[in-house]
């Protein structure tokens, strides 16, 4: 996952690499994701968000569909 | 719960709902490394609290001696649990070399492009999304001078306070959520 200031940078990388563009997550999404994932993490308590967790806290930050849904089989 | 059984969270949030539990839990971070072991507590729970204590600490990530050590149990003990937390997809180990960890989520145990500064230290996050998991992880302020993926332009992020300072900046993720453990070093 890399940082790129704009989309147009986004969009270049792609093009160099001959890569797929796939979604973008502004800074805002990807604060909430970091806190998800980690904010336990040097706790007793800790663990990595289930599948189905996983889904609920992408569908909370809008981030919908196949691409992110670990579960899914449609991008093999 | 703050990484070791038996020691208190005392961090609490202000009436913002923020800012407080940020402010001290650097100095809570410290005051559990300092805490006594919990015999009882699992063995894996062991080893990873072990790493993330050590990386807390120094900035570096352990190796398998180094937890050993820290804990006083056997390196095939600390390798075996390696694997384990390896199959929870809780650590990476080193591809070509299973006593070191290449990746302790959000930490990474190599040099990366996504270099972070917290609390007077420095350590390297893995991508993007992990630059700022140090800040969560921590719940410390952190600054990575990181950098756009196609122009090398030095891009900065910060988090202050609980909060990220926002900027129009994206992350482009290229693999699907079902496959970013397929090849985690790539993805």
């Amino acid at each position: 996952m890399l940082l790129f200031r704009s989309e147009e940078t986004v969009n270049q990388w792609c093009a160099a690499h001959n890569v797929p563009r796939r979604p973008l997550v502004n800074l805002a999404q990807l604060w909430q994701l970091a806190v998800h994932w980690y904010a336990n993490r040097l706790t007793v308590e800790s663990r990595r968000p289930a599948p189905d967790e996983m889904v609920s806290i992408f569908q909370s930050l809008g981030l919908t569909g196949p691409f992110w849904d670990p579960k899914s089989d449609q991008w093999r | 719960m703050w990484l070791r059984s038996g020691c208190p969270l005392v961090a609490s949030r202000d009436e913002h709902g923020r800012g407080q539990e940020t402010r001290k839990s650097c100095a809570i971070l410290q005051t559990a490394i300092n805490c006594a072991p919990m015999p009882e507590l699992d063995p894996d729970i062991q080893v990873k609290f072990a790493i993330y204590e050590i990386t807390a600490e120094t900035g570096s990530v352990p190796n398998s001696s180094q937890v050993a050590r820290k804990i006083n149990i056997e390196e095939n003990e600390v390798l075996a649990a390696f694997r384990r937390l390896h199959a929870k997809r809780l650590l990476l180990p080193e591809p070509s070399d299973p006593h070191r960890i290449r990746m302790a989520p959000p930490f990474s145990g190599v040099p990366t492009k996504f270099p972070v500064e917290a609390n007077g230290k420095h350590y390297y996050a893995n991508c993007v999304w992990d630059a700022y998991g140090i800040a969560a992880a921590l719940h410390c302020d952190v600054i990575s001078r990181a950098s756009d993926g196609y122009t090398g332009e030095p891009l900065t992020l910060e988090a202050k306070n609980g909060e990220p300072v926002l900027k129009s900046y994206v992350a482009h993720f290229g693999v699907p959520a079902a496959h970013w453990w397929d090849n985690l070093i790539f993805t």
